[in-house]
Formats: C-alpha cells, structure tokens, sequence
C-alpha cells in the first residue's frame, strides 16, 4: 500500500510542479511529463504484482479532521481498474507534448496539467476507497477536476455551455450516490464499506438504484449520457482520451462495487443492469452513426461501449443469479476484459480525432477526406483502433466481445426471463456489432480515404512526433492483445478474484478457448499475409497504371459528390426513427428557375429532447418564480446565511 | 487427412456452382446459357490481366480483396464440408466465424470509400445497412442451434450427439431456420431479389458497384472471395437440410456435392422468377428471416420445455 | 397428434407475424382466410376433442365455411367493389408492426407462464397462440388506417378467443354453440362493414377511417 501511496505523491508533485516553472514552456512539460510517468510506472508495478501474487487486500487508514477516517484498500477489483489509470494516463500526457504547443498560453497549460493530475491522483483514490467519507471526497475531486479540464478553452462558448452541462451531471449523480451512501449510513450506523451486507433486502434494492443512476451519470448510461458528446468534443483531446477511456469506467467500477458490497443476488439487479446496457449500446451506436461530428461520434460510441460492458456485467449477474458458473464468470470476466480493452482503442481514436483537428481545423467528417495519404501514421493507427472497437478479430475488442458472447450463450439453457434476457443480449451484442463496423467505416472511409472535401483537409500534414508515438504504441497493443490474449484475459480472471459472488471457475476451459481464439487469429494473419504475397506474384510483370476513378460515365466527378458521412447513415439512421428523431429542414424549391436552397439535417438525442421538454422547462418555469430572493443585496445574504444556521440549530 | 483433402475439393470446387446458377437462368429464360465452368474461365483470364488503381486510392483499397478473400477461407476451414470433421475447431468458433466475415465486410467497404466515387460510396453504405439486419439473423439462428445441440461450433451443430437436421425431433422449426438462412444466404451473398449484379445501372447495385473500381487479380481474388462465401452459406444449409453420416466418405461426399447443386439450383429459381426489390423493401425482406428464427427460438422456450 | 396441432398451430402464429407485415389488403384477405381454416380445423388435433360428436362436426364445417369463404369472400368483394387503393395505410410502419408482433408472442408466452391456467390438454402452445392472436387484432386495428383492416382486425381477435376458448374448453358442446353465435355477430358486423363502406366510399371517395372524425359536430 505504501508503493501506492508513494505513486500517488509523486503524480500530485507532478501536478505542482508545474504552476512553479511554468515559464519554461519545454521544461515544464517535460519534467511534468517525467515525474507522471514515473508515478504511473510505479503505481502500474505495484498494481501488477498485487494482481499476479494472490496476496491478501491491503488497507490504510488516516484519521482526518479527528471525525473521520479516510479509508484505503487495494483489492484485485481495484487493482484491475487502476491498470487503465496508470497506463493511460502517461501516455495521454505524453501525446498532449505537442498537442498543446503554444508557449504563450504556458500559465493555462501549467493549470492543465495541475488538473491532469489532480484527476489522475482522484481516480486512483476512487478505486481504492474504502469507506463512504473517502469515496465521496475522491469521487467529487475527480468530477471537478475533470470540469476544469473540460473547460479548458473557455473563452467558447459552446465550451463553457459543456463544461456547465458536466458539472450539473456530476453533480446530479453525485446527489443520487450520496442518497445511497445516506440509506447505507442510516441502516447500518456506520461510514464503512464492510458493513453494506448486513442491510435488509428491500434497502438493497433501492440503494442499488440510487447507487446505478449516480454512477450511470458518470459512465455515460442511457438517458444520462447527454454530457459526454457535449463535454468530450470541447475537452482537449488527450483528456478526452483519459475522460473516456478511463474516467467514465470509474462509473462502471461503482457500479461493480456496490454489486459486490451489496452481496446480493437477487435477479432485479441484474435485470436492471441488463435492460440498461441493452438501450445504451444500441443507441449509443446508432447516434454515433448519426453524428457527423468526430468527437461526438467517438463520445457517443463511449456511450455504446459502455452499454456492451454492462451486458456484460449483466450477464454475470444473470449468471449469479440462476446459478449458472460459468455464466458469471465469463459475463464479469468478459466486461472486466472490455473495460481494458476500451481504454486502449478509445483513447486511440480520442487521440486520432484530435491529430486531425490539430491539423485541419475541423471534426467533421463531412469536411474532411483522404487524410489517409497525407497522415499516414495517425491514419494507419486509426484504422487499427477503428477494427479493435468494432470488435472484429484479430484485435482486441473481440477478445471482451467474444467472452460476453460466450458467457450469454451459455445462459441459454435457463428457462423464462433469463432466457429471453440472455436471447435479447446475444441479439443487442449482433446488432451493436454490426452497427460500430458501419460507423467506423464511416469514420475510417470518409474521413481518412477518399479525397479530401476541404481546403483544410486537403493541406494537412502528419502530426506531431509524440502525438504519432503514442498512437502507434496504443495501435500496436490492440493487436498484440487480440493475436496474444492470454495473459491479458489472465489478468481480467486476477482482477475477478476478489468478486465474491461469481467464485473461482474452471480456469482450463477458458485458457483453452483463448488460446484457441490466439491460434486462430496469428492463422488468419498468416492467411492474409501469405494472400498478399500471392497477390504480389500475380502482379509479377504485369501492367500496372494509375488513373482516374471510374465514374460511371461522368466525365467531370467532383470532390463535393462523394458520399458525405450524413448520407453513409442515413438509411441506417432512419431505420430507427423512433427512437432516433432527425430533424430537416428544407427551403424547398419554389420557383421555374430555383434560386438558392438549402437542406439541412440534423439527428436529434431523444433523451436531451425529452429531459429539456419534460425537466429542464418546467423547472425553469416555477423556478422562475423564485426569483425574486436572488436580488444582489449582499446584506440580505449574509442574513440569509445566519436564518439558515438557526434554523438548522433549531430542528436539528 | 480427409479433413484436408475434403477442404482442397471444396476451394477448387466452389467456382463450379455459381456456373449452374447461370445455367438454371438460361433455362428458365429458354436459352443456352454460358458453360459450366464459366467462372474458372473468367478467373483465368482476370488473373492473367493488368490492373489500373485510381489516384485516389491507397493501401487499403489493395487489402480489400486480401482480406475478404482469406475471411471466406477461414469460415470453410471451420466447416464440415461433405461430411468430414473441419479442419478446425473449437467451442465458439461460430461467433469468431462470423465475426471474421464481418472483418471482410469492414475492408471492402473500406476499399469501396476508398475510390472516391459516389456510387461505390451508395454501394458501401447499402452494403453496410444490409449486413446489421443480417447479422441479427444469423445470431437468432446460433441461439436457436445451441438451445437445440447445446454446442456452440459447427462441428458440434452437424456431428455432435444431436445434430441439427430437418429429419431431427425438432424438424418443424428448421423448415423455418431453412428459410431464413436462405433469405441470409440471398442477402449476403448479393443475389436477387436483394440485389442484382446483372443490371445496366450502377445506381441499382449493391455489391457489384463497390467492386467497380478493382481489376485484373485483384479482381479475381475477390470474386473467388465471394465464391467461397456463398460456399459458405450452402454448405451451412445443405448440412441442416441432410445429415451426413454415411459410412464411405465419398457417398457422404456425393450426397452433399448433389444437394449443394441443388442449393444453388434452388437461387437460380429464384432469380428467375423473382425481380430485385425496391430498396426500401429490401429490410424488410431480412426481417422477415429474422422474425422466422426468432419465432422459432420462442416456441423452443413453450414447446421443448 | 399433438406434433400435428404444433406444427399447425405454428403457421397461424406465422400468418398473425405475415398479416402485421403485409402491405396489400388482397393478401391481407387470403392470409385471414388461411387462418380462419387453421383455427377452424384446430380442435380436431386436440386430445380432448378427440370425441367429436355429429353436432359439433357440423358446426365446425359451418364454422370454415364463414371463416375460410364467406367472410374472407366478402372482405374481397368489398375491395374490389369499393375500390379501395391496394395499398394499407400504417399508422405504425411495417417493421415496427412485425417487431411488436414478436414482442407479443414473447409477452404471450410469459403470460401463459404466469396464468398457470389448468388447461386440460396442458396446451402451452395453444395458449401463447391464442393470446398472441388476440392481442394482434386488437393492435391491427389500433394500427390501421383504414375502415376494412379494423374488420379484418376484429376477426382476428375473434379466432384468438375462439382459441382460448378451445384451450380452456373440457368438452366441446357449449362452447360451440357460443361461439356459433359470436361468428353470427361477426357475420353481421362484416355485411355492415360492406355497407357502411359503400356509403363512406360515394361520401368521400376514400374509405379512411380519417375521414370518420369530420362526422363529429
């Protein structure tokens, strides 16, 4: 546990050191840069070992303000969530070295970094937290630290709009948690986690609930996703990177704790979580399909992620439930897996939007075009990040998919609601697939091939040395995991080691089925590659040529008649129209001669409709009515202050 | 070693059939019709030829056949072809399979985009819509298959103690898979009434426009991509429609190679007396093959209780 | 025997999913007409219908003739008289029709779970057919347009009760001669449709069930 700490001290010296130097632009990243990496090294070291050894939980205790206890643990739960804290958060670091390069904004990008780690620290202590004051403490200092960030160019308006729309859903959620954490307190007399157990069944439930909406906020579930595709465009992109890599998982990590706190197993739990992942995945990849926007697009697709982790985590829980093993393990194991595995390719494709938009000014696709030639790296990289997060083989994102797959079909034998429960997941995971390969060809197809669509797309160059380290690191992972999983699946079965509920299962089945799923990946690769040389003796003297893309008879193709990325998904888009309302607006042609029209379409997020028509206006509307006790009077403040505190002597 | 030698048939055999497709059109429009061994014909001749990129392409436009080509391999070394055991397989390795043709899928789309022309971007893009409904299919079907044989492998599905055939207990709701494995088997594989490769206008394509742009080996390696695919889907229907448990190989063989032909007879039928649908009706063509299977998978819950 | 009432007791679950997909009133007829004699034909597979006695015989060969002929007859006559557009007119589209009749076949299997009806054959199939059936009319006619598709719903909903009727029947008499007498209603109901249709349609020159709401004062 000392190790931990002593990471955790030299990523906040980190964070400091740069508000003191912050005049040497260079020397303030780099050093800021060292000291992260070192921290992370050390905290990744100790996390690993910890998970490899099968030691027993380490704890810590301080007393704070003679009150209260600040409480720390590590087990293999919060061990597994750290890895993607200490692995990413560098490397993120490492890539905004020449992504923030303006020497003149060198007091802002100090501040920056004094936030980055702050977050990173934050998100460290939330995983390890052991009683409710510490959890709260870490979970509101990683919610405003990552505000900040958010609003890093704050002179946007949009930006500030976001960063506004974040602190609300931080802060909404973080009401609902404590709500828990209150039920907890009142039942149970006591700040510990230990003790959640002993609850009655019926709180259980509720506190659950609470606990699932609170912490949904932060991960990004259906309906309370809305902050994610405003707050990860106007973030900078290495702390989307890390927002969405990692921090949203945080969400997904509460989740899992008080699952296992709560030490029940009844199956509303599970359907609950079930029933959510199910709506989030497939509506998170159907706007992500919808939103031409990169970051939008990439944020939504987090949102998607997350619903598959939660199918996830709800077929394990399904599993607990009916008594199926092998069924948990795989469904937990599974999302554990997928948890890793989004870390890496997220923040890839984080850091390859971000590449472009350094370069051409723009995120979206509709502008952009044949980067491919003219980035080769980051368009190399992306295109690998792309087929990892669509979760096609031989790259990683198969690797979670392929344990959720396997987990829910062996639910399948059960009878009545977990069997339609586990159909319907199989079916989702189908359709979720089939949708993120049509969305990130979009992305891919439209916005790294072709031919550039605009000005700006068609002058940009490579980005940066470190921006194109990290992205070839990241790509490379995804597909050493997907040709090489085991140890990594190892790693996720370590991380379950301390979920009581699932207990230990068969670990030869499934070290047989991963290296099966190895074997035949390295087999598929060795068949394309022994294709491609093939193909190259077919072209053994013959005539190649270059020309002109066959234009079915036209003779004078532009660059504007490609296919833009609205009309690549809008036949998929409308196919959900229900649920995915788009709105139109067409001036229509009038005239013999039509002058000037114009035609606009813009997908619409129902729950943002929906809790703006149904929360936001009312709430405006009679909160309007209070109005008049905010005058600016700042005596009647104060006297406010005082009638507040006798009033809370008096009935307290 | 019989595994191999029956894997080695099939690759050499699987350009044959689309020739009796061919031929099952020209006799039900009362003509000739090319010779059977057309598609070898075509094969050789692309393989001997040139090709010609455009400017605006770039490596990925070249993994696009590659990748397509070697995903449809990989789907037949799990298959049991004509009777024998596959060369591969494991537990599951019915959702890697699919999930590897789906990789194929994300390259030809990708090579598609990536000539910068409209009309392969509409290919692309229909290409992509069609292949979410399917998949939703065939993973109806594999949940329905493992509620039948508790396996999740094609060898399981077809060998296992219980194989999965029409002449089994649960004959009735196979007719049904049949049919919509069928209807899979017409959409991903492009034939009519989904899509027609045979028409004057590129607008109308699916498949057939993404490839505009690929030529000479290339294109050959794609064509004999799809070759094996529509292999693929045949033998998955061929197996359900008759077990193969003979006791010679080469009658198992026979047996399979005569209802194969039959298969293909049966989408030669069908593109002669079917027209390509409107686009718009297209989905809900694949729907119909996914409320098929998913019917099928509720009455196992009522009925096999 | 029971494999064979399965088997037919399948193609009606099927030709409820066709009706709700189907974009063309004629199919829609011939569809009704093919269920109208499955579920006529029904409770001769049943194991404790077998005894059929000369009464109930005749009542159900009565009973296809209106459901396979007469009724489905006269929907076509009705369309081909009035001459009404071939199309259908959702209110809910096709696909979201087809999914929600899945929807219903899945709900009616967990309600047959729950009901633990004691159903003498022990049916489970006829069941979740019977109240698929029923809950399929009820949403073709909240999903339809027009005037000659709420008929045909209303007829759906009726073999779905008849269904019901014949899973929690024991014997077959009384229930026969009810039913008898709803299909009589049935009868009238369509012959009035046929009517009222004629008069909308030299009213309006549509038979939209729209126009009905300028008949309000």
């Amino acid at each position: 546990m000392d190790t931990f700490f002593l990471a955790i001290g030299v990523i906040l010296v980190a964070g400091i050191l740069p508000l003191t130097i912050s005049r040497q632009f260079n020397l303030m990243k780099s050093s800021c840069l060292l000291l992260m990496a070192a921290g992370c090294v050390i905290g990744l070291s100790e996390v690993l070992s910890f998970l490899s050894n099968s030691g027993e939980a380490a704890a810590a205790n301080w007393a704070w303000l003679q009150i209260f206890t600040l409480s720390f643990k590590l087990d293999t739960i919060s061990a597994f969530f750290l890895i993607p804290v200490f692995l990413i958060s560098p490397l993120a670091l490492l890539y905004s070295f020449h992504y923030l390069e303006k020497p003149e904004q060198s007091t802002r990008t100090a501040l920056n970094y004094f936030c980055y780690a702050i977050l990173v620290a934050s998100m460290a202590l939330v995983a390890t937290a052991n009683n409710i004051v510490t959890f709260a403490l870490a979970w509101e200092l990683m919610s405003l630290s990552s505000f900040f960030l958010v609003v890093y160019e704050y002179q946007a308006k949009e930006t500030r709009r976001a960063g506004y729309l974040y602190f609300i859903f931080a802060q909404g959620g973080a009401m609902f948690l404590f709500a828990a954490f209150g039920l907890i307190y009142s039942h149970t007399g006591s700040f510990s986690f230990e003790q959640v157990a002993a609850i009655p069944e019926n709180i259980k439930l509720l506190v659950f609930i609470l606990a699932f909406i609170g912490f949904g906020s932060k991960a990004g579930i259906f309906p309370l996703h809305i902050w994610l595709p405003h707050a990860h465009p106007a973030a900078p992109s290495h702390v989307s990177a890390v927002m969405s890599g990692v921090m949203i998982k945080m969400g997904i990590y509460g989740i899992v704790r008080i699952y296992s706190l709560l030490g029940s197993v009844d199956m509303t739990f599970a359907v609950i979580v079930i029933v959510a992942g199910m709506i989030t995945g497939v509506l998170g990849v159907v706007y992500a399909l919808g939103k031409q926007d990169m970051k939008k697009m990439l944020a939504y697709s987090s949102v998607e992620n997350i619903g598959i982790i939660l199918m996830g985590l709800g077929i394990g829980m399904v599993g607990v439930a009916s008594g199926v093993k092998t069924m948990a393990f795989f469904g937990f194991a599974g999302a554990f897996l997928h948890v890793f595995n989004h870390a890496i390719f997220k923040s890839l494709l984080f850091m390859g939007a971000g590449a472009v938009l350094h370069k051409t000014g723009t995120r979206s696709i509709n502008q952009l075009g044949g980067l491919m030639k003219r980035m080769p790296t980051t368009g190399r990289s992306f295109l690998a990040g792309s087929i990892a997060i669509s979760g096609l083989p031989p790259f990683n994102g198969f690797i979670g998919e392929f344990l959720i797959y396997f987990g829910a079909f062996q639910g399948l034998g059960l009878h009545g609601l977990p069997f339609v429960l586990t159909t319907l997941t199989i079916i989702s995971l189908a359709v979720v697939g089939g949708l993120a390969t049509a969305c990130f060809t979009k992305a891919v197809g439209l916005a790294f091939l072709g031919e550039p669509r605009s000005e700006a797309a068609a002058k940009a160059d490579e980005a940066g040395f470190t921006m194109q380290l990290v992205m070839v690191l990241l790509a490379a992972s995804c597909l050493l995991i997907g040709i090489f999983p085991e140890p990594f699946v190892q790693l996720a079965f370590n991380g379950m080691r301390d979920l009581n509920l699932v207990g230990a299962a068969d670990p030869g089945l499934f070290l047989t089925l991963v290296r099966n799923i190895a074997m035949t990946a390295s087999l598929f690769l060795a068949l394309i590659i022994g294709i491609t040389l093939l193909r190259r003796m077919l072209y053994v003297r013959k005539q190649v040529e270059r020309g002109p893309t066959w234009g079915c008879g036209f003779t004078q193709p532009t660059v504007r008649m490609q296919y833009t990325g609205t009309s690549y998904a809008m036949s998929m888009v409308d196919f959900y129209r229900p649920f995915v309302p788009a709105k139109t607006v067409y001036s229509g042609i009038s005239k013999i001669f039509p002058g000037l029209t114009t035609y606009e379409t813009r997908v619409e997020d129902l729950a943002e409709k929906y809790i703006h028509r149904g929360l936001i206006r009312p709430l405006v509307k009679y909160l309007h009515k209070l109005r008049w006790i905010q005058h600016g009077k700042i005596q009647l403040y104060i006297g406010y202050i005082v009638l507040a505190i006798v009033a809370l002597l008096i009935f307290i | 070693m019989e595994s191999i030698i029956s894997f080695g048939i099939a690759m050499l055999a699987a350009p044959l059939f689309p020739g009796v497709i061919l031929k099952m059109k020209a006799f039900w429009a009362g003509k000739k019709g090319p010779p059977l061994l057309i598609k070898y014909y075509t094969f050789f001749k692309l393989l001997k030829k040139g090709s010609v990129y455009s400017n605006s392409t770039t490596f990925v436009f070249k993994m696009g056949p590659t990748v397509s080509l070697g995903a449809a391999i990989m789907a037949l070394l799990f298959f049991p072809l004509g009777g024998t055991a596959p060369i591969l397989a494991f537990e599951g390795d019915v959702i890697l399979i699919f999930y590897m043709l789906a990789l194929g899928r994300f390259f030809t789309i990708c090579a598609a985009l990536d000539t910068a022309s409209p009309f392969e971007g509409m290919g692309a893009a229909r290409e992509a819509y069609y292949s979410t409904l399917a998949e939703a299919t065939v993973f109806v079907i594999l949940v329905l298959f493992y509620r039948l044989s508790g396996a999740l492998s094609f060898a399981e599905f077809f060998s296992g103690p219980a194989p999965i055939t029409v002449m089994g207990p649960a004959g009735a709701l196979l007719l049904l898979v049949i049919v919509s494995l069928f209807m899979v088997l017409l959409t991903e594989n492009s034939r009519v009434p989904v899509d027609d490769p045979a028409t004057h206008l590129e607008l109308t394509m699916i498949h057939e426009v993404m490839i505009l742009d690929h030529s000479g080996p290339d294109l050959a390696l794609i064509e004999l991509g799809a070759f094996y695919k529509l292999f693929f889907y045949a033998a998955f229907i061929t197996h359900i429609l008759h077990p193969l448990q003979y006791g010679a190989p080469w009658v198992n063989g026979l047996v399979f190679y005569g209802i194969m032909a039959l298969i293909y007879a049966a989408v030669g039928l069908t593109e002669s007396i079917m027209a390509r649908f409107r686009m718009n009706l297209v989905p809900k063509f694949i729907l119909t093959s996914f409320a098929l299977v998913f019917f099928a998978t509720i009455l196992t819950m009522g009925v096999i209780k | 025997m029971i494999q064979l009432a399965d088997a037919f007791l399948a193609v009606i679950l099927l030709s409820v999913l066709l009706s709700l997909a189907s974009n063309r009133l004629k199919a829609l007829v011939k569809i009704m007409a093919l269920q109208g004699i499955m579920v006529s034909l029904i409770p001769l597979f049943l194991a404790q219908h077998q005894t059929l006695e000369g009464g109930a015989l005749l009542l159900m060969q009565v009973m296809i003739l209106i459901k396979g002929l007469l009724i489905p007859g006269m929907l076509f006559m009705a369309v081909k008289r009035v001459s009404i557009r071939r199309e259908i007119e959702p209110i809910i589209g096709y696909h979201a029709s087809l999914f929600t009749g899945l929807m219903l076949i899945l709900a009616s299997a967990f309600i047959t779970d729950r009901l633990q009806v004691a159903m003498p054959g022990n049916q489970v199939l006829l069941m979740i057919t019977a109240i698929t059936t029923l809950s399929a009319g009820l949403f073709l006619m909240m999903s339809r347009r027009k005037a000659i598709t709420q008929v045909i719903g209303y007829l759906m909903m009726e073999n779905g009760i008849y269904l019901i009727g014949t899973a929690l029947a024991k014997q077959t008499h009384t229930m026969y001669v009810v039913e008898f007498g709803v299909l009589l209603d049935l009868l009238v109901a369509v012959m009035v449709m046929g009517i009222i249709l004629n008069n909308i349609n030299s009213a309006f020159d549509d038979v939209d069930t729209g126009f009905l709401e300028e008949l309000k004062d």
